[in-house]
């Protein structure tokens, strides 16, 4: 491999860190419906790359309760709405950061608390999830759900064989899985709904060589993966496609070499973090996709990743 | 850009007392730097929330700050829980809404709630043209599409008109795979199990095959047939003459579509006595003209044996 092929780790984690001192760019108030979603996929990154101190643990929990609110939910910074992508997102945190017993000293019964919070959004009658109390559905919200439960050791407090008949019902003609019933595949949606059925024990009911296969077509000339056919490739797939692909023990359908260089020339090397594509101008979104894809591709200085 | 609106000086705004960002006290991964403009009027929105004030200057603070910044949920569910509490005539606010989400064609919470709104009001007129717009800018947005999915099954719009729109969708851009998507939608979509009449076959699988005729290696065309032929209850075989069309095993040099090759392998493992015409597809396919999934055809040859096929 050539010397410009490596993986810029120190940079990375510089890149990261700055991330968070940025608050007189105009971009960084834009993104606040994001923040504690990029908190996580910057703290994922830097455990990923074996620096998960470089943010101190107390301040990323304590930002982390300070989202959470009474009912049960996170908001996505303090003083916003509760929602299931950021309630995920504060979950995954505390996880991460081993901090369950935390936020029992801090919210009394705040597990069970935000368990229910969760559980609250299942529709009764169709088995999947809304994101909030507005009613927006959409299978990332199922998959968060599964996710953020299974964490907490509360899966139980939902109709789980209602959300697998519900994943079922939005099986398309191509073997994948969109947002809803008959909603186009997309990329991001078969990892929400394969990964969702990995928690609750049921890939049994995907059609497994069929929707690698489909899985497998995403990858183009250049090793990069894009998200739907005829599209054009974009580092996140390399995640939301290789994690399905794993968990349907099929990775080594696509050209594991090709992608890693494809990804690594998605690297800012001067001031760290990765790009949609390379040439673009790098996000944290994009770094926690990158650096996560290489993990699943075994590459070295990236810890292994779990695909779900 | 529009001038800055701030509120302090504003008669109209006298009576609020603005509530600052609580930016998590002491904790400094909390401390979120605005532009004032944007700060002061969030100040402001935070007050009549905590008052569950629903009036028109809500309705107006709601707009400035989403022209701002589009993305911020909590402006929305705030915008849609006034305009139920006053009453105003939705058409007002989906006029509004055209505009505003021409600006911003990525951000997702102006379809929900812009599907709360149409589903009040009870009728899709207009959408279709306000979609054809949309769709014009980015032709393959997924929010687009699922929003127009949405209207075909709220108010069961199965019709000819909706199939020949998606048709010139397909004719202006033949990759379009969201539109591809729609036409399975429309045809197969609206009962899972029901099988439409033999025409209605004939006719989708036509179509799909004149329009991989035009670019024999469009995935979206050949996902279609395979789909429709499956859908349908068809064996594979019946593609068997149309993938000769492109490809054949005898003559390695003149594949024009490695998709149809993947459909001879499946035709050929099925067919009694011709598993090494199967191999031979999917040799081609391995080691010359795909071979970026060489690890996936050869899965393929394995299953060969076992009289499987994916
Ligand atoms: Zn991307």
């Amino acid at each position: 491999m050539p010397a410009e092929m490596r993986l810029f780790v120190d940079e990375h984690v510089r890149y990261i860190q700055s991330l968070d001192t940025r608050k007189d760019e105009l971009e960084y108030w834009l993104t606040e419906h994001l923040r504690l979603n990029g908190l996580y996929w910057g703290l994922t990154a830097l455990h990923l790359l074996g620096h998960g101190d470089a943010l101190s643990r107390q301040d990323v929990i304590d930002f982390a309760l300070s989202c959470l609110h009474d009912c049960g939910g996170f908001g996505a910074a303090p003083g916003h709405d509760a929602h299931m992508l950021y309630t995920v997102s504060g979950v995954q945190i505390l996880a991460t950061l081993d901090a369950f017993d935390e936020l029992e000293k801090r919210v009394p019964d705040g597990r069970q608390k935000i368990g229910r919070y969760i559980a609250r959004l299942q529709d009764a009658e169709t088995g999947t999830f809304a994101g909030d109390e507005w009613g927006e559905q959409d299978t990332r919200f199922l998959y968060g759900a599964f996710n953020a439960l299974s964490l907490l050791g509360l899966l139980h407090l939902v109709d789980v064989d209602k959300a697998v008949a519900y994943i079922e019902s939005c099986v398309n003609f191509d073997g994948g899985y969109g947002t809803s019933p008959g909603a186009e595949t997309h990329s991001g949606q078969v990892f929400t709904c394969v990964s969702a059925l990995a928690i609750a024990g049921r890939l049994d009911v995907v059609e497994r060589d069929k929707l690698a296969a489909w899985l497998s077509e995403r990858q183009l000339k250049n090793g990069g993966l894009n998200g739907r056919p005829e599209k054009q490739e974009d580092v996140c797939y390399s995640w939301w496609v290789m994690s399905s692909l794993a968990t349907l023990d099929k990775l080594h359908w696509i050209d594991g070499e090709k992608l890693a260089a494809f990804i690594l020339n998605c690297q800012d090397p001067e001031h760290g973090g990765f790009s949609d594509r390379p040439g673009d101008m790098v996000d944290v979104f994009h770094t926690v996709f990158a650096v996560a894809g290489l993990g699943l591709l075994k590459y070295p200085g990236v810890l292994e990743v779990d695909p779900v | 850009m529009a001038p800055k609106k701030f509120y302090h000086d504003d008669p109209a705004w006298s009576d609020v007392e603005p509530i600052p960002q609580d930016d998590g006290g002491p904790y400094p991964l909390a401390a979120i730097a605005y532009t004032d403009e944007y700060r002061e009027a969030m100040s402001y929105l935070r007050a009549v929330m905590a008052k569950n004030e629903a009036s028109q200057r809500v309705l107006a603070l709601t707009e400035h700050i989403i022209s701002m910044n589009p993305a911020h949920y909590t402006v929305w569910l705030y915008r849609a829980k006034t305009l139920s509490a006053l009453s105003v005539p939705l058409s007002e606010e989906i006029a509004w809404l055209n505009p505003t989400a021409l600006r911003h064609i990525k951000n997702y919470q102006i379809w929900h709630h812009r599907q709360t709104i149409i589903n009040q009001l009870g009728s899709p007129k207009g959408e279709s043209d306000f979609i054809t717009s949309m769709l014009a800018q980015d032709s393959k947005n997924y929010h687009v599409w699922s929003y127009r999915q949405w209207l075909v099954q709220r108010f069961n719009i199965y019709t000819d008109e909706e199939l020949a729109w998606t048709e010139s969708m397909i004719d202006e851009d033949i990759r379009n795979n969201s539109a591809w998507n729609h036409r399975f939608f429309l045809v197969f979509g609206k009962s899972k199990d029901a099988i439409p009449s033999q025409e209605i076959i004939d006719r989708e699988l036509d179509y799909a095959k004149s329009a991989i005729r035009k670019a024999p290696q469009n995935q979206s065309p050949w996902n279609y047939l395979r789909g429709a032929v499956r859908h349908v209850k068809l064996p594979v075989s019946t593609l068997k003459q149309f993938a000769l069309e492109f490809a054949d095993t005898e003559k390695p040099d003149e594949v024009f579509s490695s998709h149809a090759l993947d459909v001879l392998a499946d035709v050929y493992a099925e067919e009694k006595g011709m598993e090494e015409q199967a191999r031979r597809a999917l040799e081609l396919l391995a080691e010359r003209y795909d071979p970026i999934r060489k690890q996936y055809w050869n899965y393929r040859m394995g299953l060969l044996g076992e009289g499987r096929v994916v």
